[in-house]
């Protein structure tokens, strides 16, 4: 095992050294042997480790010049994901870019991007993680910025890596004073130094693991396209297809894996997962919210990407840190294959839209009877109450306790909630079938909530084996008492309004005259959110522009010297 | 007073103007390269003779300069004069690692390592003048269709100058953050607000050169001897960084 990590960083790094010195821009199937066949050793090198950290535990860091790398349960599962997605996202860049310029230049980055990747994942000290993670910021600039005739997606691709870079000095600032504190810049050493004292340092007259955590959790944001620091996100489509799903899939998870790889130190933290949480929590929402109104199909990939990170960073917030592992790699590999299938879908669709009917349509066109609602008051029930009776008994069964901790509690809320619309919005389809697919909605939560509950649990206990970490993690997660109620309650009563008026909607017939001011909310309402993604970027820009405008004031009053 | 005779060497705004006229002024680029290489040094050198404390002062107005020429160097189109703007916010810098309790027998080989870079650059922008005319951000060719090779050495070596990893930039930015964010941490978030726009200043100057349509201009890259060069001297860099990590961190 002690080599195994090393090769595995290594290996992408020779691919691109062997791709520049053989893969000539005209031999491109030499160029897709070299890179498929070294990120298909990578990928076995990563299971072998996986395999082996699941037979042995823990292996010893390994130390390359100034970089250490480590092989733990964390870094081991997310080097198997990372080198899955690359070896899948190699195979369908050998065809996709197959007319592009550039053939070699975007294997080359493929792979140096795939080794900076797995350093990130088995980084075993500061400096590692600093040097992995600013190089992924520099690289992704060149991979969205492959098309070197195109301004605007180099211009887009520059705001990439702005908004990377700026997320990278929290990091180095937070590595400075950790080191520091402890003087180490191991990461296991620093944190069983942090556990042997009772009493954490002080910095600024502020405990050290409270200002530490904020700048770790400000780097994570950038990173993972948290609110005020997404705009990189859905504006980078100008890359490549390959280049898209790698970012989707594993690049903006690194703010999850940030968050995991200083768990220790978040567990002696008592503010900062809270306002991790308040994060994620308005990232998720406005997220959704976006993609709801989006027409382009990888633009719309792009806020739910978005939508999924506010939900990954929250359950960070409320200290279930190996759930969002287990999210991130989920959505890791179902975003992947979205994004992927996406052009075929764009050609499908010019085909056959497969856009519902309405009933009017069926009626007339196809002539076919408009199907009856199904009863009211029975669909409500089953709305509301359907998902608890899956979710508490299966968390009861798994965990052992219902209501406990709290984190727990806001996600059997988010479930509820998330079962609630699936079985509202299926309803709302007006299906001719209407009773199976509703017993498919339940047949399909009954297998995935005990599923979901299961491995995030058996995560848990591979990854932070110690359950005192688990307790202290999840305490420091924990608001006040009073505090959480009124904000689930308020939150409750939202959701509950929010379907109401949706219901309300859905039943008024069409051309039904309405009131002045609720057309006025249904008509600008829509287009103020959507027009809301570019709001913040506008701004942004503005603040560039202004920023260049003034240097350039300075540079002609200084007279260039 | 100390201080004022080596503020031109290790340039402090304005008395950086002392350096940034003369490179304006000198041409050739050798002559620039040992420009860029001596000038530090010798500031280096005054500074360790006036064997002076140095005040808050000097180092406010240290990073006060690094800042200016940054955010300066934002708004260049000239590769010329970015290199020169670039050079005194990196050499404003070593007056922040003089005040710190690192050995100061490491001062000559960070200014050489942040130097380093930009001697490199200053040949290949003679070497993109020549060929193009001008190397100017936006109006020369794009470099990429015209200059594929040529492109991707610039590229490395405006990464190397705006201290990415693993060259010397990176560790010795590194290290200052290191020793002064304990101690004072406005200081260390003005040396990070420097680092990040060096990077935006360095992504519009790849920008500017490097991409943009493909034009009529004929295929003018570099030769295999100069490849070759240019690599070694790269590869040298990323070395002279891992070496330097050893040493700083």
């Amino acid at each position: 095992m002690t080599l195994t990590t090393p090769l595995m960083v290594a290996l992408p790094l020779i691919c691109a050294v062997l791709i520049q010195a053989f893969g000539a821009q005209r031999r491109r199937r030499r160029i897709a042997r070299i890179s498929i066949g070294g990120a298909a050793l990578t990928w076995l090198l990563s299971l072998m480790l996986l395999v082996s950290v699941l037979g042995n535990g823990p292996g010893t860091p390994t130390t390359i010049g100034p970089l250490v790398l480590l092989a733990d349960p964390l870094g081991a599962l997310l080097a198997l994901m990372v080198s899955s997605i690359g070896l899948l996202v190699r195979v369908y860049s050998v065809r996709y870019m197959a007319q592009e310029p550039g053939y070699a230049r975007f294997f080359t980055l493929l792979e140096l991007m795939s080794a900076a990747l797995l350093a990130l994942v088995a980084a075993g000290d500061l400096i590692t993680l600093a040097v992995s993670w600013h190089l992924i910021g520099v690289l992704l600039y060149f991979l969205l910025g492959q098309d070197t005739r195109s301004q605007s997606a180099y211009r887009y691709a520059a705001w990439t890596l702005i908004t990377h870079r700026f997320g990278d000095l929290p990091l180095v600032l937070a590595a400075a004073l950790l080191f520091h504190a402890y003087g180490s810049w191991s990461l296991p050493q620093i944190f069983a130094q942090m556990n042997a004292q009772p009493t954490a340092p002080t910095v600024f007259n502020l405990p050290l693991p409270e200002v530490v955590g904020a700048l770790i959790a400000l780097s994570a944001f950038a990173r993972s396209a948290q609110c005020l620091l997404h705009t990189w996100l859905p504006y980078s489509m100008a890359g490549p297809t390959p280049v898209s799903a790698l970012m989707h899939a594993g690049i903006v998870n690194a703010g999850g894996l940030l968050l995991n790889r200083f768990a220790p130190l978040f567990a002696h933290t008592n503010e900062v997962l809270f306002w991790v949480f308040a994060m994620g929590l308005v990232t998720a929402v406005i997220g959704s919210v976006l993609m709801l109104t989006q027409h382009d199909i990888k633009r719309s990939l792009g806020y739910s990407t978005m939508g999924q990170m506010g939900f990954m960073i929250m359950e960070c917030g409320v200290g279930a840190f190996s759930l969002a592992i287990y999210h991130l790699i989920a959505h890791g590999l179902f975003k992947a294959t979205l994004f992927l299938r996406s052009g075929s879908v764009i050609g499908d669709a010019r085909k056959q839209d497969r856009v519902p009917k309405d009933a009017l349509y069926t009626f007339v066109v196809e002539r076919r009877p408009a199907r009856a609602p199904l009863p009211r008051l029975p669909i409500s029930m089953a709305t509301l109450v359907l998902p608890l009776l899956v979710l508490l008994p299966a968390h009861w069964l798994i965990t052992g306790t219902v209501f406990h901790p709290q984190g727990a509690v806001v996600l059997l809320f988010f479930g509820w909630v998330t079962g609630a619309q699936l079985i509202y919005a299926t309803d709302r389809l007006r299906l001719h079938t209407p009773w199976r697919a509703m017993a498919a909605v339940f047949i399909a939560f009954l297998v995935a909530v005990p599923g979901y509950l299961f491995i995030s649990h058996a995560l848990a206990a591979w990854l932070y084996p110690d359950p005192a970490l688990q307790t202290d993690l999840y305490a420091a997660a924990g608001m006040d008492a009073a505090w959480f109620m009124t904000l689930m309650s308020v939150i409750s009563i939202l959701m509950v309004c929010g379907w109401l008026f949706i219901y309300h909607t859905g039943q008024r017939p069409a051309g039904h005259h309405r009131r002045r001011g609720r057309h006025w909310l249904h008509r600008h309402g829509y287009a103020l959110i959507s027009a809301q993604r570019g709001t913040i970027n506008i701004g942004y820009d503005a603040l560039g522009r202004r920023l260049i405008a003034a240097a350039n004031r300075l540079n002609v009053w200084l007279r260039w010297r | 007073m100390e201080i004022l005779i080596v503020a031109p060497l290790l340039p402090l705004f304005p008395l950086s103007m002392v350096y940034t006229t003369l490179f304006g002024r000198l041409t050739h680029p050798w002559a620039r390269a040992a420009l860029l290489l001596f000038w530090p040094q010798a500031g280096l050198l005054a500074l360790a003779q006036t064997d002076a404390n140095l005040a808050d002062g000097v180092v406010v107005w240290a990073l006060a300069s690094a800042l200016l020429y940054a955010l300066r160097a934002l708004a260049l189109r000239e590769a010329g004069l970015w290199i020169a703007f670039m050079a005194v916010s990196c050499w404003t810098l070593l007056w922040l690692f003089a005040a710190t309790p690192a050995p100061r027998s490491l001062l000559h080989w960070q200014a050489l390592g942040l130097s380093a870079p930009l001697v490199l650059l200053t040949v290949l922008n003679a070497n993109i003048a020549r060929r193009f005319g001008a190397a100017y951000a936006g109006v020369s060719p794009a470099l990429a269709h015209c200059a594929p090779k040529l492109a991707g050495i610039l590229t490395l070596t405006v990464l190397a100058a705006v201290a990415t990893p693993l060259f010397p930039g990176f560790f010795i930015l590194f290290a200052l953050v290191m020793h002064t964010a304990p101690t004072t941490p406005w200081a260390a978030v003005a040396i990070a607000s420097v680092w990040l726009l060096w990077s935006w200043s360095g992504a519009r100057l790849i920008q500017g050169l490097v991409v943009g349509p493909a034009g009529s201009t004929p295929l003018n890259d570099l030769g295999a001897a100069s490849l070759w060069a240019y690599g070694i001297g790269l590869t040298a860099l990323g070395l002279a960084g891992i070496l330097l990590a050893g040493a700083l961190l």
